[in-house]
């Protein structure tokens, strides 16, 4: 299985790398959605898969990251502009992450929601009494560029997912979902390593939300902090599998490829189709599409 | 000043005293027994050792330096680690899995893989959970369980360890074997022990010294000959 996975990841990352030659404009799209949903599942799953700790906000460090990005383009290359949304979301995860991080269960999933709706409230105002009623942009780099750019994002937060699980953090991080007391009793350091968790899985996500931005050229808050883009990174982790790295790849695949087939005939199908798969998959598939890979071909 | 040194710890939850004024000395690679009857404060006296509870007044000196009010990792990692009399597994990961976590993080991080190895393979070995160590923790009986929680405090490096009832619920054979792992723990390792205990005759076997505490005071301290003979004991614990 260890074997198959890598020969697929290598397979989608060298695809992916290798579309943006073609020019062909709608692969090109399908590619940048792909790698984006990758990018953020597996970013969620740095902290959501091995604590256990469901954050329902992940839209914020997209948004965080879309705004910087905006308010930078023009003024700094977009390279730093990327990462200085990157550095922002990370900081913002970094400040909040203490007091946030102290509640539990069904609570963290409600605050985060909350902390996410706040923030870009907070962002609307701004904005309004600024008189900005959405920005433009110009003089962003080529679609080649950007699917360039996005495709490595995939690979660094699979990457980065994948180190996490298999490093001493990882055993940390499991121990404190097992069992927070016990953690803290052996010695984890349970504190520190969730806020390290929370602000890894931020970062990766303030680039993408930059990225996103640079890609239609246009920033408005309502948008760049829609909630549906929290819902969309959990229902692909949980669907996809949460107990192996390949899990969110294999989420965002799916629904990437279900959300082509269905935009083009059915589009308000779309949200249906995935609160449906959402509710069979917690219901009858709880291992995900990453359990079904492990049964079908014949372990676990 | 004695290895773990505990000086006029008092506890207060609400208006009830949980401890009061307790004084407690143990020296190194000793085995040193708690007793009292249920709500005596024992395990209230292990959370304030091991970080869990700050007390309300008192302090606590481990290996000549003071530890009230760190957190209870960085009281592991200074080498006290607690056992807990409700296990409290890492259920969803293998049995090996719990005791590596505690290799990793206790105060014998910073070995390398191969002496964290060992670390984890002595502590399987020493509570007889090697052959289940592939295995869910979630899986095993209460008393594997109870020998996982001493797996765990074992594989920390802990210079010294508190185990909370980890006889009860066993069977006289098991609790036989148990006395024998620890006798062989502190002989080979050199591990100071603190027991609570409900099974009095596993504690009188094993104790060099015993506590006694009442109400949350301290009542009577001696070897278990002694305590064996303490008047006062015999009225407050059997009536």
């Amino acid at each position: 299985m260890k074997a198959l996975d890598i020969i697929f990841g290598l397979a989608l990352a060298i695809g992916g790398l290798l579309v943006p030659l073609s020019g062909d404009a709608y692969l090109m799209g399908l590619v940048f959605q792909l790698a984006m949903w990758i990018a953020l599942a597996q970013s969620w799953s740095m902290l959501s898969s091995t604590t256990g700790y469901l954050s329902l906000g992940h839209a914020v460090f997209y948004g965080i990251g879309a705004y910087v990005c905006v308010l930078l383009t023009g003024v700094v290359p977009f390279g730093v502009a990327l990462a200085a949304g990157a550095a922002a979301s990370a900081v913002f995860a970094g400040l909040i992450g203490l007091p946030v991080l102290r509640v539990q269960g069904p609570y963290f999933v409600i605050l985060t929601y909350g902390l996410a709706e706040l923030v870009r409230n907070v962002v609307m105002r701004i904005e309004s009494a600024l008189g900005s009623f959405g920005r433009m942009i110009f003089m962003v780099p080529s679609f080649e560029v950007l699917v360039w750019c996005m495709v490595a994002l995939g690979i660094l937060a699979t990457l980065g997912a994948a180190a996490v699980r298999h490093s001493a953090l990882g055993a940390g991080l499991a121990a404190i979902r097992e069992n927070e007391v016990a953690a803290e009793t052996v010695g984890v350091p349970v504190a520190r390593l969730k806020l390290l968790a929370f602000v890894a899985s931020a970062t990766i996500p303030g680039a993408v939300g930059g990225l996103a931005l640079l890609r239609t050229g246009y920033f408005e808050p309502a948008q760049a902090f829609d909630p549906v883009i929290s819902f969309t990174i959990v229902t692909m982790a949980l669907v996809g599998g949460t107990e192996t790295v390949r899990g969110p790849v294999l989420g965002a695949l799916g629904f990437t490829l279900l959300s082509e087939a269905l935009w083009s005939s059915l589009p308000q199908l779309y949200m249906i189709v995935l609160g449906l798969t959402l509710i069979a998959f917690i219901l009858f598939v709880p291992r995900g599409l990453s359990g079904l890979a492990d049964r079908a071909l014949g372990r676990g | 000043m004695a290895f773990l040194d505990v000086r006029g710890v008092s506890k207060r939850f609400g208006g009830l005293m949980a401890l009061n004024n307790v004084d407690m000395s143990v020296e190194k690679g000793e085995i040193f027994g708690l007793m009292g009857a249920n709500g005596a404060g024992k395990t209230t006296l292990f959370s304030v050792i091991a970080g869990h509870v700050a007390p309300t007044t008192g302090e606590v000196h481990f290996n000549g330096r003071r530890i009230t009010g760190l957190s209870p990792s960085r009281i592991c990692r200074a080498g006290i680690c607690r056992t807990f009399q409700i296990v409290r597994p890492f259920a969803g990961l293998s049995v090996e899995e719990n005791v590596r976590v505690a290799a990793i993080y206790g105060s014998g991080r910073g070995r390398s893989g191969a002496s964290r190895d060992t670390l984890v393979n002595e502590a399987l070995e020493a509570v007889g959970l090697t052959r289940q160590r592939a295995g869910l923790a979630g899986g095993l009986t209460l008393s594997g369980q109870k020998r996982l929680e001493i797996a765990r405090a074992l594989a920390t490096g802990a210079d010294l360890v508190m185990l909370d009832e980890v006889m009860a619920g066993l069977n006289p054979t098991e609790i036989g074997e148990m006395l024998e792992t620890l006798a062989e723990l502190r002989r080979s390792r050199g591990i100071t022990f603190v027991i609570v205990e409900h099974v009095i005759g596993a504690l009188m076997t094993l104790s060099d010294r015993i506590l006694v505490l009442h109400h949350g005071e301290r009542i009577a301290f001696g070897t278990p000959e002694e305590i064996g003979r303490n008047k006062h004991v015999e009225e407050v614990y059997f009536g």
